[in-house]
């Protein structure tokens, strides 16, 4: 039959959509369409980027001025520089080494972030501050990465040691960072250090559930090269029990069809052409082949494959009170569904995306400073669901920062994007920081926020409609950070009024169909604490995050399904010479599943508990063998409905440097 | 990996927690009343039974009995053999067995499957249509793979199939033989002979056909076409002859038909119509039209029209029932996604 929409026959159709929805805040029946392909269309690349070189060094030839330079190159330079006002958590190498391979553990078990997981390992989308998971913006090294076929990013598709940190932005963003950044931003980024090293990183992991991970970094640096090889494999079969589950007949049941495999490749190089002018590259191929975990056993087996092959080429000139930064960016995303693993029968979906970004800062004052940004983005999408489409989207944006004094620091974005897809709203951001005493720092931040249709949204057939205007958001906050000593307390209040939020529901004839229907608004309270201590040898630190999150439907006053009210992780460490040692902690208040908020529809909440322990043999500058035991109270728990996570599992790892 | 095995071992024994099933002692009977089979979205089917005075109700009967075992995704259709009902999860290749008047699960048929549609009985064998798969760029026999499952009740299980070489969706069984409708990518009602498992010639009635009920040796099928005009195509099972009554351009779109005590009732958008079978002309006088999201299941029995809204498949929807002059009889609230009516006597 064809592939329809209709009444009762649609369901196959949506069935493959849900299977794999990204978003069922906003019911994308029809959606989530991962990535996936390996050839990219390498020559295209090719050409594009000996045209900016030609453009590069035509650029470099007209510069003459001189700066000192720095020792490490961060890749996105605006994160640090207009965040004052906002929270942002720095995970780095030690933190990332000691979580589970993928994203959703890592950050699951550390920020504030929601995560639903269609299995342990399966798609993993993320709820922010109350928002959908299309409105959560994840950045590689300054580029919006969300998927242009469902907007959002799949959390389990990332592997976190393939960069050198990941931060995690709360609040708005989209003034800088564009479509998506409304509940906040996930950074990942590649820091390209100039100085002399020859430094190998090898992580070997082997756990439960055949679950291997290979990871491997190389960083190979001079003051003049850096450069940065990393690949990563992290794979399972997945087949955990489900505690306390037995199907019809009395037999265990147990996670079927639940494998995956990720790999990814990354290669980064910085070259420093003069001490004014430098160059980057970064680029990256991943590729997920995952099973889908089935709910009945009965089910039809299918399988996603999705990657992606993203490369960026940036020029940073620094020549006193002027500096640029250019960047341009492909990216290559798609994915193919197989609705039943044993055929070689599927649908697919592919978007290739030509990103350029020109960034001018002038320091017109010493305590102002201001940048200009042009962009612009050019997307090709095809695929067996949604035709052929090309979508073009300039913006034009100031920057201002303003530090009246070390202790009063201001911020000020405007941008306005043109396009012929949507009309779209003049987004702005707006913050203050202000350090009252060594004690204690306050900090405000407004802005307006957005997340633009996708292709789903605009060109499913059937149901995509083409008139849908952007999702956007008010977003007020304010921020308390208190550091006394050892500690600091990071407390945020926050409200989000996010308007015409897009939601598929079915129209005439049955047939589903996007609509900018609801209007949300979000309030909340975070808490971050973290402490460090040394005693002697001894070394102790703890970290703990809080959310409080109410989200809630303007009209009918009830709590968006799928987030909870609220959140807890913390976690201890404590190392001693060689050795070092951790407990993890997390804590998920109920969701409910409905939109109705029936209490009889809920996922019930859970706390979680992983320990780890690891020791140094010092053979070569470092070789630690560690064991974790993850869920160690066997806890039976779910991240979404009548998809159980597994109980107590284990793992052992090895981490080299040499 | 053995060393893991074993410590799991050890700390499962140590832990152990045996699994506890809820028994239900106050067990209602769904006697003298309906069931509502509600198709689920992110979560599982459902089905939901009120007895006919409305006294009794219970939204999810299933559960009630069953606890925890999944009734699969996409509740399509319920058909049914003495005090056993089939209801059939096309999403997840499964046919429930249950006692009707308990809703205890007997067995699960789940082998022979491939989104399995619906299902007729005869002579202690069920005929499930199923979809198989859907037709694509990658998949061109995608139309033309679907199949009638043969099951054996007195076991449970699947015995045979009948390749359609068609698609197919809706079925009745009349005298032996199978006639199915598929309203996408068909033009024929097929015809199937149950004794010979081999179809016979099939009879063209027009795209779109989808609501098909036999009375009195006559198929009464709707068709509403994309753009064109709504029919009920009558077949005469003695000749398979055909008439037709073409409904007036503003009925297009028709989309349920049910014939009850010499009538023949249809909706076209929330409108319920009905006229004789022995009409020559549509009615275009609604007898009710609701204020309802999207009309998702329809039947008229026990001389009352029922009516479900599809509702958002995010929340509970409802379901409505008019005396068949039209008035409100009961509004209830169901599970996620009403789609069908069924009476259990």
């Amino acid at each position: 039959m064809l592939v329809v929409n209709y009444k009762t026959t649609a369901r196959a159709v949506e069935w493959e959509g849900k299977q794999q929805d990204a978003s069922q805040e906003t019911c994308l029946c029809n959606k989530y369409r991962a990535l996936g392909k390996k050839s990219v269309e390498i020559m295209t690349l090719r050409i594009r980027f000996a045209f900016l070189l030609v453009m590069l060094c035509q650029l470099i030839s007209a510069q003459s001025d001189s700066i000192k330079l720095k020792e490490v190159v961060v890749s996105d330079a605006n994160l640090k520089k207009y965040s004052n006002s906002q929270s942002v958590l720095k995970l780095n190498d030690s933190i990332i080494n000691k979580n589970e391979a993928l994203l959703t553990d890592l950050l699951n078990f550390n920020s504030t972030i929601y995560f639903k997981e269609y299995g342990r390992g399966m798609l993993s989308t993320v709820s922010f501050r109350g928002t959908t998971s299309s409105q959560t913006a994840v950045i590689w090294n300054g580029i919006n990465i969300n998927s242009q076929m469902n907007g959002s990013t799949d959390f389990n598709t990332i592997s976190g040691s393939d960069y050198n940190s990941i931060s995690v932005k709360a609040g708005g963003g989209s003034v800088i960072y564009g479509s998506g950044a409304i509940g906040g931003t996930v950074h990942l980024n590649n820091d390209l250090a100039f100085y002399n090293r020859f430094e190998n990183n090898l992580k070997l992991d082997y756990g439960s559930f055949n679950t291997i991970g290979i990871n491997y970094k190389t960083n190979i640096s001079n003051e003049k090269w850096s450069a940065q090889i990393g690949f990563s494999k992290n794979s399972s079969t997945n087949d955990y029990k489900y505690l306390d589950r037995y199907t019809w007949r009395g037999e265990q049941r147990w996670n079927q069809n639940g494998q995956y495999d990720i790999i990814t490749m990354s290669a980064n190089a910085g070259y420093k052409i003069d001490s004014k002018n430098t160059l980057k590259l970064y680029s990256q191929f991943s590729n997920t082949d995952r099973n889908t975990s089935l709910v009945v056993e009965t089910e039809t087996k299918s399988k996603y494959v999705n990657g992606f092959n993203r490369s960026l080429l940036e020029y940073d000139g620094d020549f006193g009170k002027f500096k640029t930064n250019f960047k341009t960016a492909y990216i290559f995303e798609n994915y193919q569904y197989f609705p039943d693993n044993s055929s070689n029968i599927y649908t697919y979906g592919k978007t290739e995306s030509l990103i350029t970004k020109v960034d001018l800062g002038y320091t017109l004052f010493k305590s102002t400073q201001i940048n200009g940004i042009l962009d612009y983005n050019r997307t090709k999408g095809y695929g067996s669901s949604f035709g052929d489409h090309v979508r073009e989207i300039s913006s034009a944006g100031i920057l201002v920062k303003q530090d009246f004094s070390e202790a009063w620091k201001n911020e000020l974005g405007v941008r306005k994007e043109f396009t012929d897809n949507y009309k779209s709203p003049v987004l702005f951001s707006l913050g203050s920081s202000y350090q009252f005493s060594k004690l204690y720092n306050l900090k405000l931040n407004v802005s307006r926020n957005f997340r633009i249709p996708t292709y789903n949204d605009l060109y499913w057939e059937e149901g995509g409609n083409p008139d849908l205007k952007p999702e956007s958001s008010y977003q007020a906050e304010i921020g308390n950070v208190f550091t006394f000593k050892n500690i600091s307390l990071t407390q945020t209040f926050y409200y989000i009024k996010i308007k015409d939020l897009l939601q598929w529901v079915p129209g005439k004839n049955g047939i589903w169909s996007p609509t900018n229907k609801d209007n949300v608004n979000s309030y909340g309270a975070e808490t971050l604490l973290s402490w460090k201590k040394q005693f002697g040898k001894n070394n102790l630190s703890a970290n703990a995050s809080y959310a409080y999150t109410a989200s809630k439907d303007e009209a009918t006053k009830k709590q968006l399904f799928f987030v909870p009210y609220n959140k807890v992780t913390a976690s201890v460490a404590y190392s001693r010479n060689r050795i070092s040692a951790y407990y993890q902690f997390l804590y998920n208040g109920f969701v409910y599943t409905r939109a109705d908020n029936n209490p009889d529809e809920i996922i019930n909440d859970y706390n979680i508990s992983n320990v780890g322990i690891d020791y140094d043999f010092k053979f070569l500058d470092s070789f630690k063998l560690g064991f974790q035991v993850l869920n160690i109270f066997n806890k039976n728990y779910e991240s979404l409905e009548d998809r159980p996570m597994p109980g107590r599992n284990f793992n052992m790892y090895l981490t080299l440097k040499f | 990996m053995k060393l893991s095995k074993l410590l799991l071992m050890a700390f499962s024994v140590s832990l152990f927690v045996s699994c506890s099933s809820d028994d239900d002692n106050d067990q209602i009977e769904y006697k003298n009343g309906f069931l509502i089979l509600n198709e689920g979205s992110a979560g599982q089917g459902s089905v939901s039974f009120s007895s006919n005075d409305f006294n009794v109700f219970e939204k999810d009967a299933y559960t009630a009995a069953n606890g925890s075992d999944l009734l699969g995704k996409y509740a399509q259709n319920i058909f049914f053999d003495g005090d056993r009902a089939y209801i059939i999860a096309g999403g997840s290749n499964v046919i429930n067995v249950v006692n009707k008047y308990t809703f205890k699960l007997i067995a699960k048929i789940d082998t022979g499957l491939a989104n399995p549609r619906y299902g007729v009985v005869k002579d202690g064998k069920a005929y499930v249509t199923n979809a198989n798969t859907y037709f694509s760029a990658s998949n061109p026999n995608g139309n033309t793979d679907d199949y009638v499952a043969v099951i054996n009740l007195a076991t449970n299980t699947y015995e045979s199939k009948i390749n359609l070489n068609a698609t197919a969706n809706r079925l009745v069984e009349k005298n032996g033989k199978l006639y199915i409708t598929e309203p996408y990518n068909s033009d024929k009602l097929l015809v199937v002979n149950i004794a010979t498992k081999a179809l016979e010639a099939p009879v063209a009635i027009g795209s779109s056909a989808d609501g098909i009920e036999e009375n009195n040796g006559t198929l009464y099928i709707l068709r509403g076409p994309y753009e064109d005009r709504s029919e009920i195509v009558k077949v005469k099972l003695a000749d398979n002859s055909i008439s037709r009554i073409t409904f007036p351009e503003s009925l297009d779109g028709a989309a349920f038909l049910d014939v009850y005590e010499n009538k023949i009732y249809y909706t076209v958008g929330n409108s319920v119509y009905s006229i004789a079978t022995t009409a020559t002309e549509a009615s275009t006088t609604a007898i009710v039209t609701p204020s309802l999201g999207y009309l998702y299941g329809f039947a008229v029995n026990n001389n009352r029209i029922y009516l479900a809204d599809s509702g958002d498949f995010k929340a509970d929807s409802k379901a409505y029932i008019y005396s068949l002059t039209g008035s409100l009889q009961k509004e209830l609230t169901v599970g996620v996604g009403p789609n069908g009516f069924y009476f259990n006597d």
